[in-house]
């Protein structure tokens, strides 16, 4: 066997790729190498956009619709918004098209219970709960929220939350966050709530679906987006309160390196091989 | 029964849910109409917010059928196993039927079908780190094809690589440190080449939307009939 | 006394543990957690499903009956529909399913064919519209690389109607200008791809970072334990396949 297709060998065994790749992120944990985090223009757009056209006690729909395999990436985002926004003293009605929602509002409320303490549930936070149907749930709820279901995720009647006699349909809300896992989600917030309403959307997404939806803001249709891990905890650096996104970023920082090494090392053999080959067959 | 009942008459209502759908949105005559346009429309979302959610209750049974069909017919190798996803099938919709009766019989006690206590340990203890880790399993997939699959044959995979490598070093911070043009390089590669090389097949997704919303106007598209006469 | 919340916290951990075990190889444990995932799954999906009819229709047609019956009692249309899906299980009968599913196509259709024109197609390309000439060189640049990407990338998709090259002649102007368009959409796609690689990575790692700081690092004793059981059962198998 020759020196380049043993070390292919050894490199191809997945167990040691693995191996490798959980080393990559737990060593990083445990012992923080501390690089330090750029905020991003865009980032940074996004927490002007609220600081400047959101003024105090406005109302703020967020749409919680994702697994808990995206809590990483979006949890963070929505505990660092939920944070700006309950600082300016935003009132927010949490609702979710996926019931993968309960779930993952009912984990972000316990980590993130120190923003809920001084908060008053029907008063400046609601959560909806889950209801079916996608994109006609969307339309449904923008034409009137009391008007496609009568109670929240608790058994409270909506009629008797203080909350929800200042809002009922997508023109009340001065914003509206998507927190989403999913590429459709967006799609139906586009069509059903800005299109026919002009409401402004601002997007959440994980990074691998982020590339699929930027041309909505492109178009303008999204005053912004927040993309996965990274941009969670620059947002987190610029609401103060640092969690899971920013304790993310240096095992970010060595899995990603292992990989680009792999990557490299899976062409240099390539190359190697298909080089020497050439030279072999010349002979 | 003919295939009126069976075919026809479910296009009947396709077609005509398809228009009114159309013609509430569009249409103005007067206030009034409008308003009763509004009223209907979102009668219409709300029938398929009811028939949606029995439909994912038709989805569970079709789990738990295809379950107990394993149990009946695969034997000791696989009965045990197909029998734990019924027995936590059928648990969790016990817990939640009492949560749903509590929430009658007992408003006071502030508990409903999602926040009934043994439910919500199941789904909170069991089905939440299942889905994480069912997910986040495809990262060792990641890995293993970045390093066996991603080769530089050609000029676009280079391409595709230099984007790629650029994009990885904006996202982490060690990108940061090597060269801190990196992060405003990828926000440019996200606004910027990624937006227009996505523009189309945003535009194609919304022509399909339409041409599919057509071949069902016009009776073409059947499949969702499922099984033929 | 061991309490459920310390139970809870050992399971989680247990779970992922087993999940991720079938990457090195496929064992008992794995099989238990798949099918304690597929059985929790479906019965969490049945059980929501009830909350969001509960909510939607149950609870006011319950608690304010005067006003469904008067305002909302075209709901009973949707629920009879809903309930006749069951006869999708009847050999007879499982035409009567179609009702539903026909209601539930042509509202999401019908509700995609009135916005799609607008949010998909038309702001699309009104944003695509832009300056190609101005004081400032480097919008003028991404101005210039935003529609011929777009432009090269619509063309590529055109797989109906296409010029073709004629054998022994120079290429017409129409044939130039359409395969420059359809190679600056095919590279200007790979750069999109590669942003998409590059941002799969950052999901997928960002999704294994979560579960090993919410699951295993607080239980680390249960995950070592999980582990070990784990471990123990992958060599037996290899062993018993000898």
């Amino acid at each position: 066997m020759s020196g380049v297709s043993y070390i292919e060998k050894i490199l191809g065994s997945r167990e040691l790729l693995y191996t490798l790749l959980l080393l990559s992120v737990i060593l990083p944990i445990i012992h923080p190498l501390g690089i330090p985090i750029e905020v991003s223009k865009r980032t940074r757009d996004v927490y002007s956009y609220i600081e400047t056209n959101l003024r105090q006690e406005c109302h703020v729909y967020i749409e919680v619709y994702y697994e808990v395999a995206a809590r990483g990436e979006l949890e963070p985002n929505l505990i660092a918004l939920t944070k700006h926004l309950f600082d300016k003293n935003c009132k927010i009605v949490y609702g979710s098209l996926s019931a993968f929602g309960v779930i993952a509002f009912s984990l972000f409320r316990s980590m993130a219970s120190d923003l809920f303490e001084d908060k008053v549930y029907g008063r400046d936070y609601v959560y909806l709960g889950y209801i079916a149907g996608g994109e006609a749930a969307a339309a449904s709820l923008a034409r009137s929220i009391k008007g496609t279901i009568s109670v929240d995720n608790f058994g409270n009647r909506l009629e008797d939350l203080p909350l929800m006699k200042e809002v009922d349909k997508a023109t009340d809300f001065n914003l509206v966050v998507i927190a989403s896992s999913g590429t459709d989600v967006f799609a139906y917030y586009v069509r059903q709530w800005h299109t026919p309403y002009n409401v402004p959307l601002l997007f959440a997404a994980l990074s691998v679906i982020a590339p699929s939806i930027e041309p909505f803001v492109g178009a303008k249709q999204a005053v912004g987006m927040l993309v996965g891990q990274r941009s969670a905890a620059e947002y987190e650096v610029l609401v103060g309160r640092l969690g899971l996104g920013i304790a993310s970023m240096d095992a970010q920082s060595t899995s990603h390196m292992l990989i680009v090494a792999f990557i490299g090392i899976g062409n240099i053999l390539y190359w190697g091989k298909r080089l020497s080959s050439r030279r072999g067959g010349g002979k | 029964m003919s295939l009126v009942a069976r075919r026809y008459t479910p296009q009947i209502i396709v077609t005509i849910i398809i228009l009114l759908s159309i013609a509430f949105y569009y249409l103005y005559i007067n206030r009034d109409v409008a308003g009763a346009f509004s009223t209907a429309d979102k009668a219409l979302s709300d029938w398929a917010v009811i028939i949606t959610s029995f439909a994912l209750i038709v989805g569970g049974i079709d789990i738990l059928r295809f379950h107990l069909t394993k149990v009946r017919k695969e034997g000791l190798k696989q009965a045990p196993f197909s029998l734990v996803s019924i027995g936590l099938l059928v648990t969790m919709v016990i817990f939640a039927l009492i949560g749903w009766y509590i929430s009658y019989s007992n408003p006071a006690a502030g508990i409903a079908i999602t926040t009934q206590p043994q439910f919500r340990w199941l789904y909170l203890n069991l089905y939440a780190p299942a889905d994480a880790a069912v997910y986040s399993i495809l990262v060792f997939y990641i890995a293993s094809a970045s390093y066996r699959a991603f080769r530089v044959r050609n000029p676009m995979a280079l391409l595709l690589l230099v984007t790629a490598l650029i994009v990885v070093f904006g996202n982490t911070t060690i990108g940061g440190v090597v060269w801190p043009g990196f992060l405003p390089l990828r926000d440019w590669i996200m606004t910027v080449p990624n937006t227009a090389a996505f523009r189309p097949i945003t535009i194609g997704a919304g022509l399909g939307t339409v041409v599919l919303g057509l071949r069902l106007l016009t009776w073409r598209e059947t499949s969702w009939m499922g099984r033929r006469e | 006394m061991i309490g459920w919340d310390v139970i809870g916290a050992w399971l989680c951990a247990a779970m992922v543990v087993w999940i991720y075990s079938f990457v090195y190889r496929d064992n008992v444990f794995y099989k238990i957690a798949e099918h304690m995932f597929v059985g929790t799954a479906a019965g969490y999906s049945i059980a929501l499903a009830l909350d969001s009819l509960n909510r939607v229709l149950v609870s006011p047609a319950v608690r304010s009956p005067h006003t469904f019956w008067s305002a909302s009692w075209h709901y009973v249309i949707p629920a009879i529909l809903g309930v006749l899906m069951f006869t999708k299980y009847s050999k007879k009968y499982y035409w009567l399913a179609r009702y539903a599913v026909a209601v539930n196509i042509a509202v999401g259709s019908g509700l995609a064919l009135r916005t799609v024109p607008i949010a998909n197609i038309v702001r699309q390309i009104t944003a695509t519209i832009v300056p190609l000439w101005g004081s400032d060189p480097v919008k003028t640049l991404n101005n210039w690389i935003l529609v011929l990407i777009t432009l090269g990338g619509l063309t590529y998709f055109i797989f109906t109607t296409f010029p073709k090259k004629a054998e022994g002649v120079k290429p017409s102007l129409t044939y130039l200008v359409y395969r420059g368009l359809y190679y600056i959409g095919i590279y200007g796609m790979m750069v999109g791809f590669g942003a998409l690689f590059a941002n799969t990575i950052m999901t997928r790692v960002g999704f294994l970072i979560s579960v090993y700081l919410i699951y295993i690092q607080p239980q680390a004793l249960a995950s070592a334990i999980a582990a070990v059981l784990t471990a123990a059962a992958i060599i037996l198998g290899i062993l018993r396949k000898r």
